[in-house]
Formats: C-alpha cells, structure tokens, sequence
C-alpha cells in the first residue's frame, strides 16, 4: 500500500516537473519571439534612414553628373556574376519540422583565386632567426594578405561605379557606402524574420498540443 | 506554416529586386547585380509602365530560382500582388518588404507582421475576458 502511494507520490511529482519544464519552454518560446520581433521593427526602421540616405546622395550624384549620366539605360547587361552574395546555413538541421535559415553577407567577393596562396606559405620552414623576427614575418604576411584583400574589394567597388563612367560624382560613391550598409541591415532583417517565424511555428504547435 | 522541405543552403545565392528605379541603382552600386548566360537578371525596375502581370510573373520566377537567397520588394510594389505575397510561405528564399522614396514603410501591411499578429489579437481577447 505504502509503496502504491509513494509510487503514485512519485509519478504526481515528474508530471509536476514536465509541466514545469514545459511552461518554461514555452516562455522562453514566447520571449523569443517578442525579441526577434522587436529586432525586426528596429532594423526596418533603420534600414529606412540607410536607404533614404542613399537616395539623398544619389539625386546629389545625379545633380552634380546629370540626369542621363546615372540612369537605367546604363546598367550592365553583359553577363557578370554578383560580387555580392549570400550565404545560406540551416540553423537546426536535426530538426526539419521547423527551418530555420541563417543568412550571411559576402560582400566584394571577386573571380580571381584566394590572394593569401598567392603569399608565399613559410611556416614550414625552420628558422634560425630570433622568435621576433620572426613573428614580424608572419606579422608582415598577415598585413600583405589584408592589403592585398582590401585592394581587391576597391577593385570591385571602382568596377561597380564604372558603369556611370570614369569620373564619378564623391555623392555617387557616398551612395553606394549607404547601400552596402543597407545591405548589412537587410541581412540581419532576414535572420530576425527568420528566428521570429521559427519560434512563431512553435508556439502553435505547443498551442495545438495542448488543445 | 514555414514549408517542410529542406532549406537548400548555399554559399553563392542572390539577392532579387523588385522595386523602383533608384533602389535599384543603389543595390547595384553595392555589388548584388548579376545577369546569367540567359542574359536573365535578378532584379525588376518597376515604373507606370510595369505592369501588375509582370511583376506577379517575376516574384513567381524571383521565388522558384534555387540561386536566390532572399527577394527585396518594395512595399507599394507588394502591394499590388499582396494575395500572391501573402500567400508565400517558404523559408527560403527569404521576402522582405522595404520601403521606397515615395512610399514610407508601413508595418500594417507588412506580409510576416500581418501572419503573426492574431497571436497579439488572441492575446488581448483573453485579456479582456478575465
């Protein structure tokens, strides 16, 4: 009898505690949600500030250059690939019954191979020179590698703005700063619509669950 | 809610336009144009000239391409096929609704705002019952 009672003490307690864990669950669940609903409201409101920055700057560009000198009639129609891509993970593989994609920004990726190969690789090497002279090396390789990078991405930059000509308005290229950080804006925007349907999904299924 | 299907992930996917002409310029400068050996491109100027069936055939095609990422559309724009937009509902690619020069963002149309909404609306029935 006794171990009947303390064997139903027992089960009261567990479901005691699975209520508990699942309430907790779905608090967090909700809290959530409100988050990435309130990063989603902030970043829209501050990709339009990004934006109508880059429109100001690009009827500036246009003033200053002219109107048919920045125009649709110029774009690029040749066949080129985008320098600026996305890259898409799934954030909860193990879980298919609710995708979550993470997006991330590549931004100037050119066509040519990876610079940092075209850096001569000593680390296999032996050195007999003191330990600071040789991190200066590797300092001096780690700095040739970014310059070289950054030359790169101002190539690209130069390329992109080359479509409305050789000489180019400061306002045309102040217009395209405003637009890559719209860009980074729209990234995160995507993940915060992302995380918010994702734990929007889940509240309804804890919603119908316990209906 | 969110499709079932596997998110196809990429290293290389596109962002699409759908808007008008300066944002379009603007996204350009940054980098995201790109014209495949189809001469097809990944975006859509819209102006009084662009008609509502274009731009329902292009947001079609914007969100069947496996090499698109995520599809900005200007919300005046996706307002003039907000069924088809509304009715979207696979995690990839991504929708997102901007603003436009003429037309300031408005959250009450917004496509996602608008799904989940109901959940504030249930929320305050229950409130106003107790």
């Amino acid at each position: 009898m006794a171990e009947i009672e303390s064997d139903q003490l027992q089960r009261a307690s567990l479901d005691e505690t699975k209520v508990k864990n699942e309430d907790e669950e779905e608090e967090e669940c909700i809290l959530q949600f409100l988050d990435s609903l309130d990063a989603y409201l902030t970043l829209v409101d501050s990709l339009s500030s990004s934006l109508r920055q880059g429109w100001f700057d690009l009827a500036s560009a246009r003033q200053s250059m002219g109107h048919t000198r920045i125009s649709s009639k110029l774009f690029d129609h040749k066949v080129h690939s985008a320098s600026t891509t996305i890259n898409i993970t799934e954030l909860d593989a193990d879980n298919p019954s609710d995708p979550k994609p993470q997006f991330s920004l590549s931004k100037w990726a050119t066509t040519k191979e990876n610079p940092s190969s075209e850096v001569p690789n000593n680390s296999n090497l032996r050195h007999r020179a003191p330990t600071g002279v040789l991190e200066d090396d590797e300092k001096s390789n780690g700095t040739q590698v970014s310059s070289v990078v950054s030359n790169d991405i101002q190539k690209e930059r130069s390329k992109s703005l080359t479509i409305f000509g050789g000489l180019v308005s400061p306002k045309l290229r102040t217009a395209q700063v405003s637009f890559e950080t719209a860009l980074d804006k729209i990234v995160e925007i995507a993940n915060a619509r992302s995380s918010m349907l994702s734990s929007f999904s889940q509240l309804q299924l804890n919603k119908k669950s316990s209906s | 809610m969110a499709g079932r299907a596997q998110i196809p992930t990429s290293n290389s996917a596109l962002i699409a336009m759908i808007a008008d002409e300066d944002t379009i310029t603007g996204f350009l400068l940054a980098g995201v144009g790109n014209v495949d050996i189809r001469r097809k491109t990944n975006y859509l100027i819209v102006d009084n000239k662009t008609t509502v069936k274009q731009i329902e055939d292009t947001f079609k095609e914007f969100t069947n391409r496996d090499d698109i990422a995520i599809v900005l559309i200007s919300q005046y724009v996706a307002n003039m096929i907000r069924f088809l937009v509304d009715s979207y509902n696979k995690p990839v690619p991504a929708i997102l609704e901007i603003p436009s020069k003429d037309h300031p963002y408005d959250p009450a149309h917004d496509s996602v705002l608008s799904r989940v909404k109901y959940l504030f609306s249930t929320e305050s029935v229950a409130s106003d019952r107790r």
